[in-house]
């Protein structure tokens, strides 16, 4: 039976392999996708005539329908059927129906199948949008010429070319639902090539509209040269991608997984390694980014054609704005084809009436701007009126996003700032980053659109209140846009960045000291962010060292912004509370610096604050007390912490061990910890912690001069189980601490099973980097590498193992990449210091990152400690 | 191959079943099931008496995959299923055997 049509289930899989490999599915995938499909006609085919032979029934027509019927069928792709019969004799069918299916689908083939009259076809075409866009392209097989005749000059005649808007708005809808749907971050990621955005589905959507309305098959027809060509080549890209993707995993499998993406590079000729990946997935987003902009429009010309009634009655309200151009029904247009030619500055022009009316422009006037890009030339880039229309577009700030974004989709952006083209597209292959670095930029400045326009003023007060004082929102938005742009080049992106801006601004006409401005804002743009996450600011050294290098309260502002602007928009989980939380308190340290001319905390220091302390605590407390607390504990906490901290004290002398939590925002705690200090007791602690499954933030570790330990964690649990998992670890600990079990032991018993083989994600590389010259007292490390269960606590085993004494640590997770700062001391009190010392420190760090991978030492990178520190998080 | 059971909630029967048929399973047996697990049922009051409601109601999914699909399938079973509330249930993975398709004789992975 399984040899019914002359061919084996493996025979069919060898045999469509061979034609991959001869055809070459990936440099001409159209032709095979059309060689495939014919092969596949044949067994239908045979199937189909064999099964007439066998049983008698009445006589019928097969139609290829969907993608099948387009003859673009991708290797496992659903092969759909239509049965057409005569509207009498249907119980006939059923017998021949599975004569024709069971060895299709004995081949592995997925083979779906549909018996309907013509007039049910036609009923059915009507109400559903699915089975007409099915029939659409549908294409005879076998059987009865006659029925598909019939059917196909009814279905033209009837439907396809009638209620054409209504056919747009379903289609409309489904695309709205699947842009919805494929929004999450993981399906940017792993995009689908079908379904995502930008796929061959929102394609397929323009094809058909076309075929509707403008009653062709060839989709090119209506469009531009330049542009049917790029889209095509867009297209093809994705097809060949499919293929592979089904060849690869030798089924339907149209997710671009991060395992497939790092087979698939190589395959189709992009350079090895991380950098393939990312060259070829930023041609898949710019693709579909193509393919996206093609489908709106369409939609949009479909949508958006008014109807006669409509167009007589906005007759007379057609108003002219100038001599170039005019509004009508509520969308702005050209009054002269050749305007642009004439005059290429009034594409800038365009824009800002399209600002100042509050319009968008009609599609025409979109294709007579993709028409001029040819005249943008360097002369138009240093006009100093398309300059000044730029900037104050930017200015004005309404709708700057939609503008800017307008401008980018047109290809208008990238002809005006030719720098911009080198960052579209372009991602970076890490689970943190979930948009290519054009979109980012372009979302970073809707993030600031949203400040000003008071959408965040409940969740952001502070930076509503400082976006809206900016002098020069022009220079915000203008920075912000550009910020990344140093990605597209080799090197340290800011370093390039600050270049790269400074000789946009000249171009620009900016005046020097904005240029000064905007090149400071590029090349210090994640200075911000690497002193607030991964720096104690509690000390005072930091928040001096931050404030000089930023100079004043102006450029601090703008930073503030920026960096609030390019976290926002990397992705919706990168902005946390903490984030928020720590960035506030260093603007506002700073500002008071600026503002006051040194750094005053609202705590006092040293004696100072142990005078304090009188107010809660007798003198003999005190005096006991007094000499044991540290400076920089003193200066820390505000007396009522202090005094209470001391009285926690007092009770370990009962109960070995005390910890205290507070509960903020549901997901985050402040965890205080007193017990006598002991060896490894910080990585008992994250052991406990991790075995709870509660996240450091950050660890503020203090040990008094009377080996008191007073820690302090702030920790997070997203799944609401935040207390219950504290009251565990609090046991967890005791039990540890006691001896009465081992850690040990029971992280083993954490371990997941072996026998499932993880997700394939993207790797990120090991590094640590050791730094003795931000902090007099402290030796700085920073660590990045793989997140994996329980890291923390290997490394702070490492550091205790070594001799570290750990007293602040802060912890940041992007993605699957940890950045964890250590400040640490020998166990006399000093930094670890002497190249040998530092070097056997950072080898162990390393042994520790990759424990359990083999070579140990592979892929490493270290940089020498004398190294600059600031550095590029997302370039390794 | 490995068989994966999975109880749900059952309103999120739909989803999973479209999620897993997108990525390419074939097949999968559907029970109606009733259990409880650290949700251990909840007190329901009916005209002023209390009524221990110990069963909740779930679906369970069952179905074979090769060992290739496996990290796929549980991920879209997770993702699909969380409401990160509560009672969003379980998946349990264990190795199967042999797989016969009963109409060809089909073993192995082409039986799946």
């Amino acid at each position: 039976m399984r040899f019914e049509l002359g061919i084996t289930r493996n025979g069919l899989i060898d045999t469509r392999n061979l034609m991959a490999q001869a055809v070459s599915s990936h440099s001409s995938p159209r032709e095979f996708l059309r060689q495939h499909s014919d092969m596949v006609d044949g067994l239908v085919r045979k199937a189909f005539q064999k099964a007439q032979s066998q049983v008698s029934a009445p006589s019928v027509c097969l139609i290829a329908v969907g993608g099948y019927g387009r003859a673009e069928l991708a290797p496992y792709s659903d092969v759909d059927l239509l049965l057409l019969y005569a509207s009498s004799k249907k119980e006939e069918l059923p017998p021949l129906i599975e004569k024709i299916l069971y060895p299709l689908w004995d081949l592995g083939l997925e083979v779906s199948c549909s018996s309907r009259s013509i007039n049910e076809c036609l009923k059915m075409a009507q109400s559903d949008l699915q089975i007409k866009t099915g029939l659409i392209d549908g294409r005879y097989l076998d059987g009865e010429y006659e029925f598909f005749r019939k059917l196909y000059s009814l279905l033209t005649k009837k439907i396809l070319h009638r209620r054409i808007q209504k056919f747009a708005e379903g289609l409309a809808k489904d695309l709205y639902l699947r842009s919805q749907k494929y929004e999450d971050p993981a399906y940017v990621l792993e995009p689908n090539i079908k379904e995502g955005e930008g796929g061959l589905r929102d394609f397929q959507i323009g094809r058909w509209i076309i075929r509707a309305k403008y009653k062709t098959d060839r989709w090119d027809s209506i469009l531009f040269p330049d542009h049917s060509r790029m889209l095509d080549k867009s297209l093809q890209f994705l097809w060949a991608v499919r293929n592979q993707l089904h060849l690869l995993s030798g089924r339907r499998q149209d997710n671009l997984t991060f395992e497939l993406q790092e087979k698939i590079a190589p395959i189709l000729g992009f350079s090895t390694g991380t950098k393939g990946i990312e060259e070829m997935m930023r041609q898949y987003h710019l693709s579909t980014q193509r393919i996206s902009n093609f489908v709106y429009d369409i939609l949009e010309r479909a949508l958006h054609e008014p109807s006669w009634v409509k167009k007589a009655l906005f007759f007379f309200q057609r108003k002219k704005i100038d001599k170039d151009f005019g509004i009508g029904y509520g969308e702005l247009h050209l009054l002269d084809p050749v305007t642009f030619k004439r005059d290429p500055s009034q594409l800038m022009t365009l824009f800002k009436h399209c600002q100042s009316y509050g319009t968008n422009m009609d599609f025409r006037t979109e294709e007579a701007v993709m028409e001029a890009l040819p005249f943008i030339d360097d002369r138009f880039r240093h006009s100093e009126k398309v300059n000044q229309t730029f900037l104050s577009i930017l200015r004005k700030g309404e709708r700057v996003e939609t503008l800017l974004r307008k401008m980018h989709e047109l290809g208008f952006l990238s002809q005006y700032i030719p720098e911009f083209s080198e960052i579209a597209g372009k991602i970076h292959y890490d689970l943190y980053h979930v948009h290519p670095v054009d979109i980012h930029s372009i979302l970073a400045v809707e993030e600031l659109g949203k400040l000003s326009s008071g959408l965040y003023l409940k969740d952001y007060p502070m930076l509503t209140s400082l976006v809206r004082e900016i002098e020069k929102p022009e220079i915000l938005f203008l920075t912000t846009l550009l910020h990344d742009i140093g990605k597209g080049r080799d090197g340290d992106h800011s370093a390039v960045g600050e270049e790269m801006i400074r000789h946009i601004g000249e171009r620009m006409g900016l005046s020097v000291e904005d240029r000064e401005f905007i090149g400071f804002l590029v090349s210090h743009h994640l200075f911000m962010i690497q002193t607030a996450f991964r720096r104690d600011l509690h000390d005072e050294q930091v928040i001096l060292r931050f404030a000089n290098e930023v100079k004043n309260l102006k450029k601090l502002k703008m930073l503030y912004l920026l960096t609030f602007a390019d976290i926002k928009a990397v992705g919706p989980e990168a902005w946390t509370s903490w984030k928020d939380t720590l960035l506030m308190e260093l603007f506002l340290k700073a500002s008071h610096f600026f503002e006051k001319g040194a750094v005053t905390g609202p705590f006092l220091k040293g004696d100072a604050m142990v005078q304090r302390l009188h107010e809660s605590l007798s003198p003999e407390i005190i005096s006991e007390y007094a000499e044991h607390l540290p400076d920089r504990y003193l200066s820390c906490y505000s007396p009522a912490e202090i005094s209470h901290h001391i009285e926690m004290a007092r009770s370990i002398e009962k109960e070995p061990l005390l910890v205290e939590w507070e509960i903020q925002k549901e997901i985050q705690a402040k965890v205080t910890i007193c017990t006598k200090d002991r060896y490894g007791l910080f990585s008992k602690i994250a052991g406990s912690m991790f075995l709870n499954r509660l996240n450091i933030l950050e660890a503020q570790i203090h040990t008094w001069g009377n080996s008191v330990a007073l820690d302090i964690f702030w920790v997070e649990d997203a799944t609401q189980g935040l207390k219950s998992r504290l009251v565990q670890f609090k046991n967890d600990l005791m039990e540890i601490l006691s001896g009465k079990v081992s850690l040990k032991d029971l992280l083993s018993k954490n371990k997941g099973s072996q026998g499932i083989k993880q997700k394939v994600i993207p790797r990120v590389s090991g590094e640590v980097k050791i730094n003795n010259h931000d902090s007099d007292f402290f030796t700085i490390i920073e660590v990045t590498g793989e997140d994996r269960l329980g890291i923390l606590y290997e490394l702070t085993q490492a550091l205790t193992d070594h001799g570290c004494d750990i007293h602040f640590a802060r912890v940041s997770t992007l993605g699957n990449r940890i950045v964890d700062t250590f400040y640490v001391q020998d166990t006399w009190g000093e930094k670890i210091e002497g190249k040998q010392n530092v070097d056997h420190l950072k080898q162990i760090l390393l042994n520790r990152l990759t424990s359990g991978e083999d070579p140990p030492f592979s892929g490493m990178k270290t940089t020498s400690s004398d190294e600059n520190i600031r550095e590029t998080p997302s370039s390794s | 191959m490995k068989k994966i059971e999975a109880v749900v909630k059952p309103f999120k029967l739909d989803e999973v079943k479209n999620a897993l048929t997108k990525i390419g399973i074939q097949g999968m047996t559907v029970t109606e099931v009733k259990g409880f697990g650290r949700q251990r049922g909840h007190t329901e009051v009916y005209r002023g008496a209390e009524y221990k409601i110990d069963f909740l109601p779930k679906v369970k999914i069952e179905l074979i995959t090769t060992d290739e699909m496996l990290t796929q399938a549980i991920e879209t079973i997770e993702r699909v299923a969380k409401t990160g509330k509560i009672g969003d249930g379980k998946i349990f993975i264990s190795p199967v055997e042999e797989v016969i398709r009963i109409r060809t004789g089909e073993r192995g992975r082409d039986a799946i």
